[in-house]
């Protein structure tokens, strides 16, 4: 049969590329970066659910080297290179990693440039799941550091730990603080269901808000977790009780754009009815348009602040990668926290004027100390190398131009991993833990 | 097995096994299958045309569906008429489609493998060029004014998106309409003689090539009119490319290669099985309804190799 002969065609292809590779990194395998020459990699997922937020990801990594460390745009693309940074005279070289959500893949393409490109300091991956095997990773690569871009698991820095893993940006669990605070005491309500996709990072982010929903008299009266990569999540709105409140939409990317037209297409009030995940509050949604107004969700970035500190971080950011529309870059965590991850970066290798002798650990002790003004508030990291951040409750307002665009509602300093105490190594969350 | 599943969904739907009565539900999650049968119809019957005459496994079909849908965005986005700008669009991609027909695959007439190559290729730089071109975030296409809201059934207060029944009344329409055109036109009939015999038909004087452009044409059409359908239903975003190809290729093969019916009782299968066991599995086991689908294609092929209404 035509389609089994060009299966068989691929498997001897794939098996030839697999040897390869090996050979290729084997080869490379002993080789040594030059003394002066620092390799960055950044990676993060260009296709997949979560295609969206490459653009978003490389833009805001590139803006820190762009403003802190001297660098030149080549091109005001996702992927265009940033030429000529140094930090203490030491010329900075960056390669990109792509990934496509999947842990395996994430893996794969943190082994190839660590192994094979040799990079030193790698920033990434985005998502939850890549970023517990990217965690894992490295502890079987102690002489080299990972700053975490995005990737929200709890677990990551809870129970994996590695000592040359940190996470400026805090987990899923924290961009949910202040949320379950705000649906029981200003929206007064009392029965939510959550809806997600079926992975790490939503569980986590269920379990931020759960843990101050819960305690404050709240009930979950269903948890609908859809596997990543369903196409049409009509059935999942389907399956939303009618007897609550509202509902916690914890999706990213497409499978938003799917459920919040589902669920205004059949009437339902998105402003009124739903509140939102960290990703789900993303100008990549807006295509859904007007029906999004006066949606509120938790993030850790202040979108749409007036603070000082963040419009001239847009503003700057928007001058080196003019946005279309004007805010779509800005407007995203993914652009913030890839930017704190890499001015984390800078201002590590700075502090040792760019020594990264010793297997690293001067810089990975640069980095434990840190204390980063970034433009989301004063990040500082804990035992575990997780950031206790400053989160947000941020909304969808329409501007005076009849474009969507964000205003942050609500301001919660001093978040940290445990939430005082709530949760511990051994308290992972998953699809019905932490129960309410 | 089906009737085990069929008792199990039905049981579940009405209150036994431990699940609360829901009727409303399993309505609504039954449109929804049946509704994104209608897509997947659409889409695969131009698939299955294109191989059942041809022999030609078009990788690239999820690419045309995907362009087809940007181009219905943009025209839509420019004001114009959702109807026109979706004759528009299939339009486009049929020529599309008879452009890669004549350019890259006839003269690699009856090479399986490296036509299928040829696709991969055509599809992997499409996917490449689109992110460029129409962004890599997800977008959706605005349904025409009366359409876009939901209907009342009156029944359990179901309110159901008016948009998908008439997806799924234009499966049925196209379905229909290629029914009549392979069974009792003239051009149906070189179909369905060179389905049969490609060679005999070409020896009895019929202008084999002219046939094979114009159903690569109406095959790849259907690919962009089920692009801009699907990106009002659901969304368009990069890697639907993929994904519509994938249950494509699960239709047709649970269907049987080149059978129009087989497109139509594959679809149904699929729709229903990938909307109904994301609800109806038990509590915990929900997340294997994407892999029930391969399981369906798996015990399809165990028991008819050449699937539901193929012919050796």
């Amino acid at each position: 049969m035509t389609l089994l002969g060009t299966r068989r065609g691929w498997g001897r292809w794939t098996v030839a590329l697999g040897l390869a590779l090996m050979v290729a990194a084997c080869g490379n395998s002993t080789a040594t970066t030059s003394n002066s020459t620092i390799k960055l990699g950044i990676m993060t997922t260009c296709g997949g659910p979560f295609a969206a937020f490459e653009q978003e990801s490389f833009s805001g990594a590139k803006y820190a080297l762009i403003q802190q460390a001297g660098g030149k745009a080549q091109g005001t693309g996702p992927q265009n290179g940033v030429t000529g940074a140094s930090v203490s005279g030491h010329p900075i070289e960056i390669s990109f990693g792509c990934t496509d959500a999947s842990p395996d893949k994430a893996r794969a393409e943190a082994r190839r440039l660590v192994q094979n490109v040799g990079v030193d300091i790698l920033l990434g991956p985005l998502s939850g799941d890549e970023g517990i095997a990217i965690a894992n990773y490295a502890k079987q690569q102690p002489n080299k550091t990972f700053v975490n871009g995005t990737s929200g698991a709890q677990q990551t820095t809870l129970s994996v730990k590695a000592p040359n893993f940190f996470r400026f940006g805090g987990d899923g669990a924290q961009w949910m603080a202040g949320l379950g605070t705000y649906a029981s005491q200003t929206l007064h309500w009392k029965n939510v269901a959550i809806l997600g996709e079926d992975y790490s990072y939503p569980w986590t982010q269920a379990a931020g808000f759960i843990g101050e929903f819960c305690p404050a008299g709240g009930k979950i009266s269903k948890r609908i977790w859809i596997p990543l990569g369903t196409t049409d999540w009509a059935s999942a709105v389907a399956q939303l009780p009618s007897n609550i409140d509202g509902f916690l939409l914890l999706t990213g990317g497409t499978d938003t754009v799917a459920v919040e037209k589902e669920y205004a297409t059949r009437g339902g009030n998105l402003a009124t009815h739903m509140l939102g995940g960290s990703s789900v509050m993303d100008p990549t949604s807006f295509t859904v348009g007007k029906a999004l107004t006066g949606l509120a969700g938790g993030s850790p970035v202040p979108l749409g602040s007036t603070d000082s500190a963040w419009t001239s971080y847009v503003s700057g950011l928007e001058g080196v990668y003019p946005a279309d529309p004007k805010g779509s870059l800005a407007g995203s965590l993914f652009t913030g926290l890839y930017y704190d991850g890499m001015s984390a970066i800078i201002r590590g290798l700075k502090q040792v004027n760019g020594d990264l002798s010793g297997n690293q650990s001067k810089f990975q002790q640069a980095l434990s100390g840190l204390t980063l003004s970034s433009p989301n508030g004063e990040l500082k990291l804990d035992a575990n190398r997780n950031a206790i951040i400053t989160n947000y409750i941020v909304q969808i307002v329409t501007q005076s131009d009849g474009s969507l665009g964000f205003k942050t509602i609500k301001t919660v300093p001093g978040v940290d991993q445990t939430f005082h105490g709530f949760f511990g190594p051994t308290s992972a969350p998953s699809r019905d833990s932490p129960s309410c | 097995m089906l009737a085990l599943a069929l008792v199990w969904v039905l049981g579940r739907a009405v209150g036994l096994f431990g699940a609360s009565a829901n009727l409303s539900l399993f309505i609504v999650v039954t449109l929804n299958g049946l509704t994104l049968a209608g897509l997947y119809f659409i889409v695969a019957s131009g698939f299955t045309l294109i191989f059942g005459l041809m022999r030609v496994v078009n990788m690239a079909h999820g690419s045309l569906y995907l362009l087809g849908g940007y181009i219905g965005l943009r025209l839509v986005e420019h004001r114009v008429n959702y109807w026109l700008a979706l004759v528009l669009a299939a339009l486009a991609i049929g020529v599309v489609g008879l452009l890669m027909q004549q350019l890259f695959l006839r003269w690699n007439q009856g090479q399986d493998l490296r036509q299928a190559l040829i696709t991969i290729a055509i599809s992997v730089l499409l996917a490449d060029q689109m992110i460029p071109t129409f962004g890599a975030a997800a977008v959706a296409i605005k349904a025409p004014d009366g359409l876009s809201g939901a209907l009342r059934f009156g029944l359990y207060d179901i309110r159901y998106p008016t948009f998908r029944l008439v997806v799924l009344g234009l499966a049925v329409l196209i379905g229909v309409s290629l029914w009549y055109g392979i069974q009792h036109t003239r051009f149906g009939m070189i179909i369905r003689a060179g389905v049969d015999d490609r060679s005999m038909t070409s020896a009895l004087g019929i202008n084999v090539q002219a046939v094979f452009a114009v159903t690569f044409f109406i095959g790849a059409l259907l690919a962009g009119l089920g692009g801009v359908l699907g990106g009002t239903m659901i969304a368009l975003a990069p890697g639907q490319d993929a994904s519509f190809l994938l249950s494509s290729l699960v239709v047709v093969i649970v269907g049987g290669m080149g059978s129009l019916a087989g497109a139509l009782v594959g679809a149904l299968a699929l729709g229903l099985v990938a909307q109904l066991s994301g609800v109806y599995l038990p509590a915990g086991y929900t997340n294997f309804s994407i892999l029930l689908t391969f399981a369906l294609l798996v015990f399809v092929l165990a028991v008819r190799p050449t699937g539901l209404f193929g012919r050796r």
